[in-house]
């Protein structure tokens, strides 16, 4: 699997560009075929079967996030083929879709809506929603009078409220002062748990050790390693 | 160069949104209607939050201005009020609908990156939420209309009952535009522009201000114009004029067209959308 991205400078993105090769008849089509491209991933094959819990390690700009997104189904990847068996929950940017003129539980609602719950169902997690994130009365108030605290609680919980197969992280999340965050850690865990597969990216190689089972590092955008992580030491 | 998601339905989801692919994805999009038609909404009461009036402004600012319009226009063009106004109120509120539905469609995919690049949805989606966004605010003007009928005493007629039809046939046109237009202004930026300056230039050879009769010998001019036979369609039932089959032909033909092409769009650019954005 491969993932490239053009990189449109001002001159490639305009339509006179592509006119005029049209009309000029390939002189100019060197030029266009010298627009950039990065290779964010090369080469990268894997099957991560049932009861992975897979680590990504690398440096920045290495491709993990992007690894990421493919597995979550924004980018298609250019060449090869993805499969995933599944339903798969994305916990990639939590604030994603927090409207900041919205309500606490009209984002709540927005967001079941966006992963395709029905209504009903919605309603019957508002409530869970509601207690877990301790907002109170809070939740009826515009989530831009939040403070970002709050405001991280929320998206917190609306996005950990949801069951899937497959679960993909950027970053361990964590959240809130000291009481909230123990809060937070176990209701991450509980969620990852439940899930078959879990794929988290992250600069801590004790995470790694903690959580993962298996662990692939990346290097401008090409598995250099990938291997089986011990079983934690028994505490 | 696929992405390939199959689930089972078990979980929590209902229906597995990310279960598309390029050629699936107009059909899942329109399909999703809880999810374009909850997000429609939610534009629309956020445009009105805190407003006394709300989503009526649109009904309000519709009544301005076509009474405004109508009086000096019937003057100008020297039309009886009672026929002018109605005829001038349809092809406003019929012509507010498509443009904009051709101006935001142009930013569909670009105004929802956000959203594009975080979760998988079928990309139909996004333009489906700005077509009905803007098919609320038609509803919400359509009252003006039936307004300057009743002050003059026209009472619907059977035609009337074409009025549904005609309506979801815009509602569709509002689809294949936005996922055309959304596509090719993501991939080309000057698009954009362009489309927009087309639109205030189609608005003065568009009969929505004045009639074709006038063109006389010149009204080929409306006759060829897809935009006056969409007007039409809805013209016709609300002021109760026979069935123009002409219009109907020319509304469904666009429709047919205008479908095969963006999925023509949609099969080779789909996956591509993410990349530009």
């Amino acid at each position: 699997m491969g993932v490239e991205f053009p990189i449109y400078e001002n001159s490639h993105r305009s339509l006179k560009k592509a006119v005029l090769n049209l009309s000029t008849g390939g002189r100019i089509g060197q030029d266009a075929g010298k627009q950039s491209i990065v290779t964010a991933l090369d080469n990268i094959n894997f099957y991560f079967e049932e009861g992975a819990r897979v680590g990504l390690l690398g440096h920045n700009g290495s491709g993990k996030t992007t690894l990421l997104r493919v597995l979550s189904g924004v980018y298609s990847p250019v060449r090869g083929e993805l499969r995933v068996v599944g339903s798969i929950a994305s916990l990639l940017d939590v604030s994603m879709g927090l409207d900041p003129d919205a309500t606490g539980f009209e984002n709540i609602y927005l967001r079941g809506i966006l992963d395709g719950l029905n209504p009903a169902k919605i309603r019957s997690k508002i409530d869970e929603i509601a207690d877990f994130s301790e907002l109170g009365d809070y939740l009826n108030l515009p989530v831009r009078t939040y403070s970002s605290g709050m405001m991280l609680r929320l998206a917190f919980a609306i996005s950990t409220s949801i069951e899937a197969d497959i679960i993909i992280m950027d970053e361990w999340l964590s959240v809130g002062d000291a009481a909230f965050s123990a809060k937070a850690a176990s209701r991450l865990e509980s969620l990852v748990g439940k899930a078959s597969i879990l794929v988290v990216a992250t600069h801590d190689p004790s995470l790694v050790a903690r959580v993962c089972n298996r662990k692939l590092m990346l290097e401008h955008g090409r598995i250099i390693s990938d291997e089986p992580v011990a079983a934690p030491v028994a505490a | 160069m696929n992405t390939l998601v199959t689930s089972d339905t078990h979980l929590s989801c209902d229906k597995n949104l990310a279960n598309h692919n390029p050629s699936s994805d107009l059909l899942f999009g329109i399909g999703a209607y809880q999810v374009w038609g909850t997000l429609g909404w939610h534009d629309i009461k956020q445009r009105y939050r805190r407003s006394v009036l709300g989503p009526f402004w649109f009904t309000l600012s519709t009544l301005i201005m076509v009474v405004v319009l109508g009086l000096l226009y019937s003057q100008l063009l020297n039309q009886e009020i009672s026929t002018y106004l109605p005829y001038l109120a349809v092809g406003l509120v019929v012509w507010q609908y498509l443009a904009s539905a051709v101006n935001e469609g142009c930013a569909a995919f670009i105004g929802s990156a956000y959203l594009i690049k975080q979760i998988r949805l079928p990309l139909t989606v996004h333009v489906c939420r700005i077509a009905w966004r803007n098919f609320v605010i038609l509803l919400h003007s359509l009252p003006v209309v039936i307004l300057t009928l009743l002050v003059f005493g026209h009472w619907p007629t059977p035609e009337i009952l074409l009025l549904p039809v005609a309506l979801l046939i815009l509602w569709l046109q509002g689809v294949w535009i936005g996922v055309a237009l959304g596509i090719l202004c993501a991939r080309f930026r000057d698009i954009a522009p362009i489309v927009t300056n087309l639109v205030q230039v189609a608005f003065f050879f568009t009969p929505v201000m004045w009639s074709p009769e006038i063109l006389k010998d010149r009204a080929w001019v409306a006759d060829f114009n897809p935009l006056y036979h969409l007007i039409e369609i809805a013209r016709g039932p609300i002021v109760g004029k026979p069935v123009l089959l002409v219009s109907w032909v020319w509304a469904l033909g666009l429709l047919i067209v205008g479908f095969t092409f963006a999925q023509w769009l949609m099969n080779k650019y789909r996956n591509r959308v993410p990349y530009w954005l």
